[in-house]
C-alpha cells in the first residue's frame, strides 16, 4: 500500500503513537470499495491508507473520517 | 489545517487561561486527572500546564494502553513469537516493551518472525499472503482500538482465513477509573475524560463518577485549546458546585457513542473475569477476550503460554506514576537508567506514557504562580 511504511512511523516520540494510544487521525476518503466496506483514504500529505468503514455507514469521496488503527470510528460533518 | 489551527491559537489560549485563573478559589489546591495518554502527550508537547495557575495540578492517569500491559503478558507474546511457523504482528510501541527477558524486538533479533503493523487489517493481509504460516496479532488498546480488532476478526471469519489468530489484550477504561477512585492514595477533584474512547463508548459510561463519587468529568479533545477549555469547564463546575459529565469534544463525541462499534465489539469480545494492570494490580472485568464463537482464532487457546505473573523491576515506579501518586521525575531512575532509548518501565516506552512525555519535552518540576 503506498505510504504504509511512512504512516507506521507514527510510533515516534514527536508525533506520538497514533495506533497504540487513544488518538485517532482525520483522513479524507479518496476511493470507496462498497462491497468490502473499505475505503482508500489520504492524509494531508497525500499518503494513502486502506480503512474499514463498516462502523460509520456509507462513505463517499471527500468525506472526512476519524480513523484509528485502520478503522473509521466517526464521520465528521462537512467533509473537506 | 481543518480542526487544528483554530485549536492552537496562542492568544485564545491565554484568554482561556485567564478565565481559569478567574474561576479558581484562592488557596485551594486542585488535582485534575487526565485519563488518556494522548492528552498527557498533548499537555507536555504544547506546554498546556505552563498556562495554568500552580494550584491547578494535572495528574496523569492510566490511559496509555502500552504502559498498563504487565510484563507477564509480554512474556506470553514472546513465547508465541518463538513458536515454529508463527509470524507475530503488533503495533510499533509494543515491540519495545520489556518483558522479564527482553522485548519483542529482541525476539526478532534472535530469529523470531516479529513484524510491526499499523492496523489489524495489515496483520490479516499478511496472513492471507502467507497461508503456510500462523499469523498472530497482539491486540492492545482501549475501546478506541478494540472495534478495529473486532471488525478484523469478523472479516477473517467471513473470508475464511484460517491461519489468523488474535492474542487479545484489549482493556476497558471504566474499571481502572473506579479502582483509582477507590484508592486511598489519591485525592482528585475532577477528570478530563478520554476523547476518542468516548467516540466509541459515548459519555454515559462516565456518569457513575459524578453520581457515585461526586467528581465532575469533562470529555476533551486533544488540541491545546480543547484541554484548556476542559480544565475551565471542570473549574466552573467546582466553583458553581455542579457535578456532571460534560462533553467539550462535541465535534467528535456523540453522547451515546458509536452504537455500531459497540454492537460489533459485543459480538466478538466478552469481559475477562479479571486482568492484571501494571501498577494497579488485578482489576475485575477490566479486559476483553474473544467469545466462544471466535475461540478457534484465539492465540491463547492455540498456543500454550507461560501465563506467569512477573513483578516489575524494583527500581521502576511506573505503578505510582500510572496512579498519579508521583510525578515521573520523582522516579529514582527517570532520565538516568530509564530513558526512551533504554526504557526500564513502560511509561518511558510509549510517547503516550507520562515519563516519555516529560522526558521528550523537558518538562520537570518548575515554579508557577500560586493563586
Amino acid at each position: 500500500m503506498p505510504g504504509h511504511a511512512d504512516l507506521a512511523q507514527g510510533c515516534d516520540h514527536e508525533v506520538g503513537c497514533i495506533t497504540c494510544g487513544d488518538t485517532a487521525v482525520e483522513l479524507c476518503v479518496a476511493g470507496v470499495d462498497r462491497e468490502h466496506e473499505l475505503a482508500d483514504c489520504s492524509d494531508g500529505a497525500g499518503r494513502l491508507e486502506t480503512v474499514q468503514t463498516a462502523l460509520v455507514g456509507a462513505v463517499a469521496p471527500g468525506d472526512v473520517l476519524l480513523v484509528h488503527a485502520g478503522t473509521a470510528i466517526h464521520k465528521l460533518d462537512g467533509g473537506r | 489545517m481543518r480542526f487544528v489551527d483554530e485549536f492552537r491559537d496562542a492568544e485564545l489560549g491565554r484568554a482561556v487561561a485567564g478565565e481559569i485563573l478567574a474561576t479558581v478559589e484562592t488557596g485551594r489546591h486542585y488535582k485534575v486527572m487526565e485519563v488518556c495518554g494522548g492528552h498527557t502527550h498533548s499537555i507536555y508537547k504544547y506546554g498546556v500546564d505552563d498556562l495554568l495557575p500552580a494550584n491547578v495540578e494535572l495528574v496523569h492517569g492510566p490511559g496509555c494502553p502500552v504502559c498498563v500491559i504487565p510484563m507477564g503478558r509480554v512474556d506470553d507474546g514472546i513465547a508465541i513469537a518463538h513458536q515454529d511457523g508463527v509470524t507475530f504482528t503488533c503495533f510499533g510501541d509494543m515491540m519495545r516493551v520489556p518483558g522479564s527477558d527482553g522485548t519483542l524486538l529482541d525476539a526478532k533479533a534472535e530469529g523470531a518472525d516479529v513484524r510491526m503493523v499499523y492496523s489489524p487489517l495489515d496483520a490479516l493481509r499478511i496472513a492471507k499472503e502467507n497461508p503456510d504460516r500462523d499469523v498472530v496479532f497482539f491486540a492492545i488498546g482501549f475501546e478506541t482500538t478494540a472495534p478495529s480488532t473486532a471488525l478484523t476478526m469478523k472479516r477473517a471469519r467471513m473470508e475464511r482465513v484460517r491461519n489468523f489468530f488474535c492474542m487479545c489484550n484489549h482493556v476497558t477504561i471504566v474499571p481502572p477509573l473506579r479502582a483509582l477512585l477507590e484508592s486511598p492514595d489519591l485525592r482528585l477533584d475532577g477528570f478530563i475524560g478520554p476523547g476518542h474512547v468516548s467516540t466509541v463508548v459515548g459519555a454515559r459510561p462516565f456518569e457513575f463518577i459524578p453520581a457515585d463519587y461526586g467528581k465532575p468529568v469533562v470529555i476533551s479533545g486533544f488540541e491545546p485549546l480543547d484541554l484548556l477549555q476542559s480544565v475551565h469547564m471542570i473549574m466552573r463546575q467546582l466553583a458553581e458546585e455542579l457535578c456532571e459529565v460534560e462533553v467539550q469534544y462535541s465535534r467528535v463525541v456523540p453522547y451515546e457513542g458509536n452504537l455500531q462499534a459497540l454492537k460489533v465489539m459485543a459480538e466478538v469480545f466478552e469481559l475477562r473475569p479479571h486482568f492484571e494492570w501494571r501498577g494497579l494490580g488485578f482489576i475485575s472485568q477490566s479486559a476483553l477476550k474473544l467469545t466462544e464463537a471466535y475461540a478457534d482464532l484465539d492465540a491463547e487457546i492455540r498456543y500454550e503460554v507461560p501465563g506467569v505473573r512477573v513483578a516489575d523491576p524494583k527500581a521502576c515506579q511506573c505503578g505510582e506514576v500510572l496512579k498519579g501518586v508521583i510525578k515521573p521525575w520523582e522516579c529514582k531512575v527517570f532520565g538516568t537508567a530509564c530513558t526512551p532509548e533504554h526504557a526500564i518501565g513502560t511509561c518511558m516506552v510509549s510517547p503516550e506514557g507520562a515519563c516519555a512525555a516529560y522526558y521528550n519535552y523537558g518538562r520537570f518540576a518548575r515554579e508557577r504562580e500560586v493563586v
